[in-house]
């Protein structure tokens, strides 16, 4: 806005420069002719209009006519000069200020891409990170929960073929019972323990 | 004088079973003295018929003491303080201890643990074989029942190697 307003103060005193001159040149003039006509009506007055012809005075008034324009056409030429080539400066000054608003803005917008396109990554890998400890994690727990699901099932499966010939064994030799043969069997469970029979035995008899 | 029991004579009820015989033969015993010593015509109580290991423990006792009703009455008294003190062991088989395991097992018992323990046997099928020996406080399962249920553990592996 401050370039605006600044170029707005220079264009009105590029105009008041051109128009001042001009309207202080008429003034002058006017003033000044003014001047001739009211000092020739009391002094020369009779004299002119008695010495001119009218043809002269007529001459006369068309040169200055013709000065005159010529004048103001030149004038009017250097002004319009004058605002061809401040428009002209004007829009390229516009331009030029347009340019590197758009510039400062896209290299910002620029920037804060980057930055937003850097913090995704960042947080993109984090969370790749995590999810690949997650996935880790959840691996060896299945991985552990199979193992231990299948010792269980190993376990029950033993237990149960284990109960299963010890049933089987146990009905089938319920009725098979030969004591005779089992004589020296016995006899050799007895002596494998005599020691502690006898230490009993002992014991009872401190007791006593 | 220490009694030596008979391997007949294992369990504290055949013990029983030997002092009422002898009570009985003491009594007969007695009786018959005293009608030798009136000369009484007629004896009408024939004497007690009197098992083996009655009277192998008779001539036991005999061969130290002299045969009278108070010596029989001394014996008795032995055997019955015996049985009142006598250490006991339980031994349970898988079906009922026949006489040769009967003196088997009390032989050995008296020859390696003490002279006069008593052996009572009883019988559980569910054994299946082998014996559980109570003796004092504890408990010994030498049954196969036992073995099998402590075993079943290793069939499976058994059957894996097979």
């Amino acid at each position: 806005m401050n370039i605006f307003l600044v170029i707005f103060l220079l264009v009105d005193v590029l105009l008041i420069g051109i128009f001042a001159p001009m309207a202080i040149r008429h003034a002058q003039a006017h003033f000044w002719h003014k001047k001739q006509e009211g000092s020739g009506g009391t002094k020369h007055g009779a004299v002119q209009n008695g010495h001119l012809p009218p043809s002269v005075r007529e001459h006369l008034l068309e040169e200055a006519q013709r000065n005159f324009q010529h004048v103001l056409d030149s004038s009017a030429k250097e002004l319009q000069q004058d605002l061809a080539a401040t428009t002209l400066e004007i829009h390229k000054l516009v331009e030029k200020m347009g340019t590197e608003a758009v510039a400062s803005e896209l290299e910002n917008y620029r920037t804060r891409l980057a930055e937003l396109q850097k913090k995704t990554e960042e947080d993109m890998a984090g969370m790749r990170e995590t999810i690949a400890a997650q996935q880790e994690e959840l691996k060896a727990k299945v991985a552990a929960d199979i193992q231990a699901e299948k010792a269980r099932l190993l376990t029950q499966i033993d237990t149960r073929l284990g109960d299963a010939v010890t049933s089987f064994l146990l009905d089938a030799m319920q009725y098979e019972v030969d004591l005779g043969a089992q004589g020296p069997y016995l006899t050799k469970l007895l002596e494998a323990h005599k020691d502690e029979f006898k230490k009993e035995v002992g014991d009872e008899t401190k007791v006593e | 004088m220490k009694l030596k029991l008979n391997e007949a004579i294992s369990s504290p009820n055949d013990l029983h079973g030997l002092i009422s015989e002898l009570r009985d033969y003491a009594k007969w015993y007695g009786q018959n003295a005293i009608k030798k010593q009136v000369h009484a015509k007629h004896i009408t109580h024939e004497q007690p018929e009197l098992s083996p290991a009655a009277k192998a423990i008779l001539q036991d006792w005999a061969s130290e003491h002299p045969v009278s009703r108070a010596s029989l009455d001394e014996l008795i008294q032995s055997l019955e303080k015996h049985l009142k003190g006598a250490p006991i062991m339980t031994v349970t088989l898988a079906a009922p201890a026949t006489t040769g395991i009967k003196k088997q097992l009390t032989a050995w018992c008296r020859d390696n643990i003490a002279p006069g323990v008593l052996v009572r046997f009883e019988f559980n099928r569910n054994l299946l074989g082998g014996m559980v020996v109570r003796y004092g406080s504890h408990i010994y399962d030498w049954s196969v029942r036992r073995q099998i249920l402590d075993g079943r553990n290793k069939f499976p592996e058994v059957l894996r190697n097979a």
